[in-house]
């Protein structure tokens, strides 16, 4: 795991980075942004021995729907430092977080039908279901599987809901509101745009 | 308050909903047309008028909008009763802010609180202003009357954010820490606290004023379980101990978290500078400014006596061996790890444990060796051995590398890390040529016997043996290095092309690539594999370093005006949206992301590469429209003058410069954009390791970013100067230009020789000792255009004088005709970098000086072309200065004839030819050549069955043939694009000629 610790704004430089170096991703810089300092509890990094940041998870809490849940928006880890069980503890570590944290019951994510790798670790080590397919989900036509993973919830901290408590009444202030709804757009966009 | 449920702005929002529908689906005309309508039922609403306001905006209308806007300010201010929600004012904010009007919105929101001096939404909005404005101070003041106002914990937060940021950003006195400080304990005291973001920002209060105690006190008093997560905790418990140097508690801490995590890396390095009471690390913490920091840390012994040091290492060295059998058989690198850097401290203290070291280095490589990080886990430790130790241990790797017993993918694994070994120690340089060449023949066979085990691999998964390519290549260019037969290049540049043919998406591959065909001239190609690396948003900032630097020095302006405006628009966009992202951290009450992105948007905004960019921006204009003066004077009606870019010349001084560029992932032989070892010559051991070449790179780029702002003014002045000064010399003996200009010019000379490292007068000599071939231009180092441009901007301050004119005509004939005949009938792949200097001195130098001449043709002319010229050129009589330019004119001609005629001598080559030439260097029995002859006879004999069909389709598709044509054919496109500028100038410069006959 070398050390999986918490991001910085700064790390995000060195996020990108693995971008070059594993998937390219295509999302704005804005949705970075708009994870790291809306959930910033729910974004890991693993920095190996000589300081590089070599994987991360991005993840963020859905909060429009009734059950309150966790979603990965993104795993990456370097080609060079595969199959060192590196996004199994970045996982874990962003999980945890969903559950302590914001006291999440369950978490979700997409992964493309064909990606034979990532479904495995996310069924076979991580315990996650299937819970639907969406049809062309992705931008070239691919279908993705909607997974889910039930976390035991509900032990929420009481100082950890009153932060959760806040974000479903949102800030109060209009353009504030306006740009959560950008972002989301961002975040659709990314859905119908992504390799 | 007048914002009622129902009503928006006091319009029915049943009748504003379908324009804000209208308008989020992006159709104006629809919106438009809504809003006339209920602007003629409530022609007096400032929402109304504000939602006007906006559909221009967003229909492109950026002046109506901003009449409307202030229209409805207008009627905000004015009339009492009208309407002041939250709504009215934060539609006007988003108009403003779009039109860069960020005040104005303020000034509404302002006015609103003072109105309505207790409503909150408002002055919550009147706060988000001041975030956009950055006006920390104002941003206090606003959090407090809300605090006072409501008692709500997170505007307290919002006001002492708000006050870090003025100690870290505006550098306002620690005083003000104590405040927050206050603050906060009153708060505590009250109300305690409630949200761990609150603990954090209170903890770093303390931290930033050395209150560790302090600190630690709250962390583990009532407040401390609002952190739920134990070793988050205990993090920053360890790091208070080891501030406040209470070392044996932080050991402790540290030790308690190395059993919860064990491969926690950066938890161990702490723990031993704790168990070393070394404080050096936590400094290093402070001083952040790569996007990899190394954690290659200063170790500090001397306070210790040997004994002390030696108790100390036992109890780590039982510490990392409980962590190894606690996690057996877990595969953990870190405790593994943590051996090595005991073993290294030891040498470091001057234990003389050598063999130790060695062999706990072997010992992971011998459990680790066959993983790909093998050799960047290492790579701290090796570099504190000495040269010999390092040859030592690559002897060690190959005597016990496992060929025997293990698997195809270990042994694979094996042999490619000890080739990353070899490479990172520089042992690779030492071997004999033909070691090297034998190696690099190894490794292609290697590759080949291992593709079948990729046979059943996703496409995007990494393949066996992607590695070896790579480490073929960087053997390949060496050997290029050392024999200069070109043939090796070629030849990297087929391995790496057919690599990229089976695996299309190795950014390595792209990577080197790209720097091949830099040097060889091939830049479209160059700039095609740079594109497949899909570089965007912030990328732009860490990775275009490894194109950008050659495309401004080339002739290829599309491809290099869409590199600068794809990036520069990155950063503007970001630096102007980034303050609403900051507020979504104020509102999810996330305060220590405030901070960081507040700090972070500083970063990127000093950025040397973004300052440098826009200054190129604007000089690549300049030399986009030099043929033509009054095009260039529209230029630089819009670059102000250059009065802007000469005031960043002046600050750049004392500017705080960033580096964000990721300079690791370039090849060896550039480790960064300033260098590149192929342009010298090989010597021995002359490699070396990637350093940290940013620190060596502050001052040269601020001083060239200093130099580069300088020219659009010098531009400008130069052109002023001439305007007068032929009609002068003409009738009087003028001095040239009115003294001011003349005066200003001088001063900025004098600034830019400043940059060039040398005097004024000192300029004046080397450059007429130069064109009279007293000195060799040699001594102009790579400085040699900014050189000449002083030549041209020092002319024509002194116009009068034929002498100067004739130093700079020399100038450029000597530079650019000795250059022709240096490169002579050599191919383009070996000359690349004349070529580039001469692009340079074209059209900068050259380009600059044509200007001036055009200036002073057109100030001869008859005012205006509309009336005949016949008038009165026969009444000028001819001057010295006319003579001057004439002859000037002149040389000019005929040099930019030579280029013109090199480069179509090279063009007319016939591409087949060249093509073929290229794939004849490939075909030689011995020597180069054999590494692709390996690969080669390996895509003959290749079987589907074996390899996998997908593998199989690219090697047969793959041709190398395609890949000659492909590189002839970029090179070919520079040097057409090339001709076509010194084809302009030349008939600029005819034109010219025709023009002073009349003179």
């Amino acid at each position: 795991m070398v050390c999986i610790r918490r991001a910085t704004v700064d790390d995000l430089l060195a996020m990108q980075a693995c971008n070059l170096m594993c998937l390219p991703e295509n999302y704005q810089m804005k949705y970075y942004l708009y994870h790291i300092l809306s959930w910033p509890q729910l974004l890991y990094v693993a920095e190996d021995y000589n300081g590089r940041i070599v994987g991360y998870v991005l993840a963020k809490m859905e909060e429009e729907s009734n059950e309150c849940h966790g979603h990965i928006t993104s795993l990456a880890v370097l080609r060079t430092h595969r199959k060192l069980g590196l996004a199994t503890k970045l996982m874990t570590a962003a999980q945890a977080a969903m559950e302590q944290v914001y006291g999440a019951e369950y978490v979700s994510l997409h992964v493309r039908r064909s990606n034979r790798a990532a479904f495995n670790l996310y069924t076979e080590t991580l315990g996650y279901q299937i819970n639907d397919v969406e049809a062309k989900y992705y931008a070239d036509g691919e279908d993705a599987y909607d997974m889910r993973k039930n976390l035991k919830g509900k032990q929420i901290h009481h100082h950890a809901s009153h932060g959760h408590h806040h974000h479903h009444h949102g800030g109060g202030c209009c353009s504030g509101d306006a740009k959560v709804v950008e972002t989301t757009q961002a975040e659709d966009a990314k859905a119908t745009s992504s390799k | 308050m007048a914002s009622k449920f129902g009503l928006a702005g006091g319009i029915p929002e049943r009748r504003v909903r379908p324009i804000w529908d209208a308008i989020d689906s992006r159709q104006f005309k629809n919106a438009l047309k809504l809003l006339t309508s209920l602007l003629s039922k409530y022609p007096k609403s400032p929402y109304a008028l504000a939602l006007k306001a906006l559909i221009h905006e967003r229909m492109g209308k950026p002046d109506e909008a901003l009449t409307v806007c202030l229209d409805a300010k207008e009627l905000l201010y004015k009339d009492d009763s009208s309407l002041m929600d939250d709504l009215t004012l934060s539609t006007l904010q988003i108009v403003f802010q779009r039109l860069d009007h960020l005040d104005l919105a303020t000034g509404c929101y302002a006015h609103a609180c003072g109105r309505f001096p207790n409503n909150l939404e408002l002055m919550m909005g009147l706060f988000n202003c001041y975030v956009r404005e950055y006006s920390f101070v104002k941003q206090q003041l606003t959090a407090i009357k809300m605090y006072k106002l409501a008692g709500e914990e997170r505007f307290l937060l919002w006001a002492v954010c708000s006050i870090q940021l003025q100690v870290l950003c505006d550098k306002s006195g620690e005083k003000l820490l104590l405040l927050a400080e206050g603050l906060l304990k009153k708060h505590i005291a009250s109300h305690s606290m409630h949200e761990p973001e609150a603990l954090m920002v209170y903890i770093s209060l303390l931290e930033q004023q050395s209150k560790y105690k302090d600190a630690l006190e709250v962390l583990s008093g009532n407040l401390g379980s609002l952190l739920v997560i134990e070793v988050d905790k205990l993090r920053i418990q360890g790091r208070l101990l080891a501030r406040a140097r209470d070392y044996s508690a932080a050991v402790d801490v540290y030790k308690k978290i190395l059993e919860l995590s064990p491969d926690d890396w950066e938890c161990f390095l702490q723990y031993l500078s704790c168990l070393f009471e070394d404080d050096s690390m936590w400094k290093f913490f402070d001083d952040i400014d790569q996007i990899h920091p190394t954690k290659n840390i200063e170790c500090k012994f001397s306070h210790l006596t040997e004994e002390m040091f030696d108790s100390r290492i036992s109890s780590a060295s039982e510490l990392v061996q409980k962590l190894q059998r606690d996690t057996e058989n877990s595969n953990l690198r870190g405790p593994h790890l943590a051996e090595i850097e005991i073993e290294k401290r030891k040498f470091l203290y001057g234990k003389k444990n050598d063999s130790e070291l060695l062999k706990s280095l072997l010992q992971y490589f011998l459990k680790f060796g066959h993983l790909a990080c093998y050799a960047s886990d290492v790579e701290a430790f090796l570099q504190v051995l000495p040269p010999h130790k390092k040859a030592e241990f690559v002897g060690m790797l190959v005597e016990n590398a496992d060929s025997v017993s293990a698997s195809a993918t270990t042994v694979l694994g094996q042999t490619t890390t000890i080739l990353k070994v070899q490479e990172l120690t520089g042992n690779i340089f030492e071997l004999p040529l033909g070691e090297i060449e034998a190696s690099a023949v190894k490794l292609a066979k290697l590759y080949c016997q291992n593709l079948p085990l990729s046979k059943d691999l996703d496409p995007q998964e990494s393949m066996f043996g992607e590695e070896l390519l790579s480490l073929i290549n960087n053997m390949l260019v060496q050997l290029y290095w050392r024999t200069r037969d070109f043939c090796y290049l070629a030849e990297a540049i087929m391995v790496l092309e057919l690599g990229l043919a089976i695996r299309g998406h190795v950014w390595q591959y792209k990577i080197l690539l790209l720097h091949i065909y830099s040097y060889i001239g091939a830049l479209p190609l160059a700039f095609e594999r740079y594109k497949a690396l899909d570089v965007k948003n912030i990328l732009t900032e860490t990775v275009s370093h490894h194109i950008l630097r050659q495309m401004l020095e080339s002739p290829m302006w599309v491809d290099l005006y869409n590199l600068l405006q794809d990036y520069l628009k990155f950063m503007d966009d970001h630096l102007k949206e980034s303050a609403d992202l900051t507020f979504l951290a104020y509102r999810h009450r996330n305060y220590s992301k405030v901070i960081e992105f507040v700090l972070f948007k500083q970063r990127l905004q000093q950025s040397n590469q973004y300052e440098a960019a826009r200054v190129e921006a604007s000089l690549l204009q300049l030399k986009q429209n030099a043929d033509s003066i009054e095009e260039e004077e529209r230029v630089l009606e819009n670059l102000k003058s250059g009065v802007q870019l000469v005031e960043l010349s002046n600050e750049m001084g004392s500017r705080t410069l960033r580096f964000n560029e990721d300079m690791q992932t370039r090849p060896w032989w550039t480790p960064c954009p300033e260098k590149n070892y192929l342009l010298g010559s090989f010597e021995d051991f002359s490699y070396c390791p990637k350093e940290n070449v940013n620190k060596d790179r502050e001052e040269n780029v601020k001083r060239s970013i200093q130099r580069k702002s300088l020219l659009p003014r010098m531009v400008y002045l130069s052109i002023q100067c001439s305007a007068t000064a032929l009609k002068e010399s003409l009738e009087t003996k003028g001095s040239g230009g009115d003294l001011k200009t003349c005066e200003e010019l001088k001063s900025l000379l004098e600034e830019y020789t400043k940059t060039l490292g040398s005097s004024f007068s000192d300029a004046v000599e080397m450059i007429t000792e130069i064109s009279q071939g007293a000195r060799t231009f040699e001594t102009l180092g790579s400085d040699l255009v900014d050189w000449l441009n002083f030549a041209v901007f020092w002319n024509a301050w002194s116009l009068s004088s034929q002498e100067h004119w004739h130093v700079l005509n020399m100038l450029f004939e000597r530079l650019i005709l000795d250059r022709i005949k240096s490169m002579g009938s050599s191919e383009m792949s070996s000359c690349y970098s004349d070529v580039q200097v001469l692009v340079q001195i074209i059209t900068e130098p050259l380009a600059w000086h044509s200007l001036i001449i055009q200036a002073c043709t057109r100030s001869s002319l008859p005012s205006g072309k509309k009336k005949k010229k016949a008038q009165h050129s026969d009444h000028l009589p001819s001057s010295p200065m006319s003579q001057a330019i004439k002859d000037s004119i002149h040389s000019l001609c005929s040099t930019v004839q030579e280029v013109s005629n090199w480069l179509l001598n090279k063009i007319n080559n016939p591409e087949d030819d060249q093509v073929e030439r290229f794939l004849t260097t490939l075909k030689r029995n011995e020597g180069p050549g054999q590494v692709l002859g390996v690969l080669e006879s390996f895509i003959a004999t290749s079987e589907e069955s074996e390899v996998g069909s997908r593998i199989f389709e690219s090697l047969k598709t793959w041709s190398k043939a395609d890949s000659a044509r492909k590189t002839v054919t970029a090179q070919q496109r520079v040097l057409r694009e090339f001709l076509q500028i010194c084809e302009s100038k030349r008939k600029l410069l005819e034109k010219l000629k025709q023009q002073m006959t009349h003179v």
